[in-house]
């Protein structure tokens, strides 16, 4: 038994029982902190372990959101059936708008990437297809259905949303030890050494971005479901600043960098929610000065110059 | 056609201020390789202080053209400090750590400048006093053109064509040339790279709060988030014109502003930005480095 498999027992017996210390306002912050670092490690397989700058995930998030939101009360779905379709829709549109500029190199991506959620942002503003709400959004989105049980609870809520996070961390620590996640580590170390290995650049990055857009899809239409609601403003640019911000702050790659940058982005302000308007002032204060203390984040990850899946004796 | 030419003045005057905003963010990542992300917010803080300095100082009404240079020359002394400061205390330390790194500080100090602005002037909208320039009106052949447009225009071109000569006729441009293209080598040359980032920082801020007091005076609103906006429009400008290159800056500006008063006079206002970005995405995908950019590889 490591210290990695301690830390991860400790932080999932810590986040079962959660619920049963938490009022009503702190169980909903519980929820959004997990909803939201499921986004961020989505973010982190595009950003921390591909490489690519991508500061436009919101658009991705949201589009999740609005799938189910759209589906259940235009159309009637039950929110289970739009689960895939919230996923998959994102995955699509993430592969056909990221796949003319996926060449591009470091800050070109990021400028691009910023565009994607911003055209996002103005379809569901001016309501482009006549289903997004336009600025208000859409309300009364229902609550899942499971054989006449209704989770309706935010205890429900909290636990769906752990399970969620739960799949996430498998999803992640699978993919260290997979192909595709060798492929994106010797990318993001040298792009040019990969490339000559045989290393599909465009390939991979384009199956990043569709596996991140897809697991950022899942937690919005859990976000959705949460507020039974979805409005244009939770996916702005600010937003994606924030996932991209998250990954930087608590250290790329890293799994408990990235919980650990999620908790200090979001649940952090919450708490000083006292300060209310010089908050943001501190928060800016503080990404710097994080920056300039710990560069890699405040939990980076230990990569020797070997990484452990090339190690003997390890499997 | 009327409406055509009005389009292209407002689209000039537009595209005049992005380009002043886009040569501060394309010397700093032509030296630093870094999107300064806080020059939006120091264009929206220019904005501010003129305002509090001009209510201030001319309180009694009095605008004389002394009034005028004096708001503009005090305004842009202070975003310049305000820029140094920013680059000594959120870039410099990070100038060697990973380029990403230096990216968050940059999303940090916007949000310091941004919420500063908040704090000091409040949420918000604040309106600029007409009676800067006069209200004077041209019209040729149908055309309307502001004396504040006039003035937008023609102090542009200057500044553009004084930076310009400054950048490739002088000795301290020819040092900032030097550093742009290969910090070490510059440092062996015996150039100062401190104080050449130092000076880039100067003139970019100054400019970016020349720009921001023209916004002031020609929109009259302003609002203490705005700079994200006008920062990011810029942005996309420089990057159109090929990013590090000055010339460049100024192209992509003046081009990104005829097509958005093109696109906001036959198309709509409401679908600007995505238009914008379908252009730069259009432009780098036949110029992966912008219209006048060098072809260059990546630094490895």
């Amino acid at each position: 038994m490591n210290k990695t498999s301690i830390i991860s027992i400790g932080f999932i017996a810590v986040m079962s029982v959660f619920p049963f210390f938490a009022d009503s306002a702190w169980l909903a912050v519980g929820i959004t902190f997990l909803v939201f670092s499921v986004v961020a490690f989505s973010q982190d397989i595009i950003l921390g372990r591909a490489g690519a700058f991508h500061m436009g995930h919101a658009a991705f998030f949201g589009l999740g959101a609005y799938t189910t939101a759209i589906l259940n009360t235009h159309y009637g779905w039950p929110i289970l059936a739009t689960w895939a379709p919230a996923v998959i829709i994102p995955v699509v549109v993430a592969l056909i708008t990221t796949a003319p500029i996926i060449h591009l190199r470091g800050d070109y991506l990021l400028v691009t990437t910023i565009g994607i959620n911003i055209i996002f942002l103005q379809i569901l503003e001016n309501d482009l297809f006549g289903i997004t709400g336009g600025p208000n959004g859409i309300f009364g989105i229902d609550v899942v259905k499971l054989f006449g049980y209704e989770f309706f609870d935010q205890i429900d809520m909290y636990y769906m949303a752990l399970i969620l996070l739960g799949i996430t961390l498998f999803i992640m620590k699978t993919l260290d030890g997979s192909k595709f996640g060798r492929a994106m580590f010797y990318i993001n170390k040298d792009d040019v050494a990969a490339q000559s290995m045989g290393i599909n650049i465009r390939y991979y990055k384009l199956y990043a971005f569709a596996i991140g857009a897809g697991l950022a899809g899942a937690a919005g239409s859990m976000f959705a479901v949460q507020y039974s609601a979805v409005s244009p403003e939770a996916f702005d640019v600010l937003q994606s600043i924030m996932f991209f911000t998250i990954v930087l702050v608590g250290g790329s790659a890293s799994l408990p960098g990235v919980l650990l940058g999620t908790f200090v982005m979001f649940v952090l302000p919450e708490i000083f929610r006292e300060f209310e308007t010089a908050r943001y002032l501190i928060f800016g204060l503080a990404m710097i000065l994080t920056m300039i203390l710990r560069p890699r984040g405040i939990w980076p990850v230990k990569f020797g110059n070997i990484p452990a899946f090339l190690k003997k004796g390890k499997k | 056609m009327d409406i055509f030419l009005q389009q292209i003045v407002n689209g000039l005057t537009i595209g005049s201020l992005y380009a002043l905003v886009a040569l501060g963010y394309t010397m700093v990542y032509g030296v630093m390789k870094l999107i300064n992300f806080a020059h939006g917010d120091l264009v929206a803080l220019s904005a501010f202080a003129g305002l509090t300095v001009y209510t201030n100082i001319f309180a009694d009404g009095g605008t004389s053209i002394i009034a005028v240079i004096t708001v503009f020359m005090f305004t842009a002394a202070i975003i310049a400090v305000v820029g140094v400061l920013l680059e000594r205390l959120a870039y410099r330390p990070l100038r060697t750590a990973p380029r990403l790194s230096a990216v968050v500080s940059a999303l940090g100090a916007g949000l310091v400048i941004q919420n500063a602005i908040m704090l000091i002037w409040g949420p918000n909208m604040k309106i600029f006093p007409s009676d800067l320039f006069p209200s004077t009106i041209y019209e040729i052949n149908g055309v309307v053109i502001t004396f504040t447009q006039l003035m937008i225009l023609i102090f542009s071109s200057v500044l553009m064509i004084a930076l310009y000569l400054f950048i490739n006729k002088t000795k301290m441009g020819t040092a900032i040339r030097a550093v742009a293209i290969d910090q070490d080598a510059a440092k062996l040359m015996g150039i100062n790279v401190n104080k050449i980032i130092m000076i880039i920082f100067i003139i970019g801020s100054a400019l970016g709060a020349v720009a921001g007091l023209f916004i002031g005076i020609y929109y009259r609103g302003i609002t203490f988030d705005m700079g994200w906006m006008y920062g990011l429009n810029a942005f996309v400008a420089a990057i159109i014109g090929g990013i590090g290159n000055i010339p460049g800056a100024m192209f992509g500006g003046l081009m990104l502003g005829l097509f958005n008063a093109l696109i906001s006079g036959y198309i709509s206002s409401a679908w600007a930005e995505t238009f914008t970005f379908m252009l730069l995405i259009v432009v780098l995908i036949f110029r992966p480095t912008g219209i006048l950019g060098e072809k260059v590889a990546e630094k490895v």
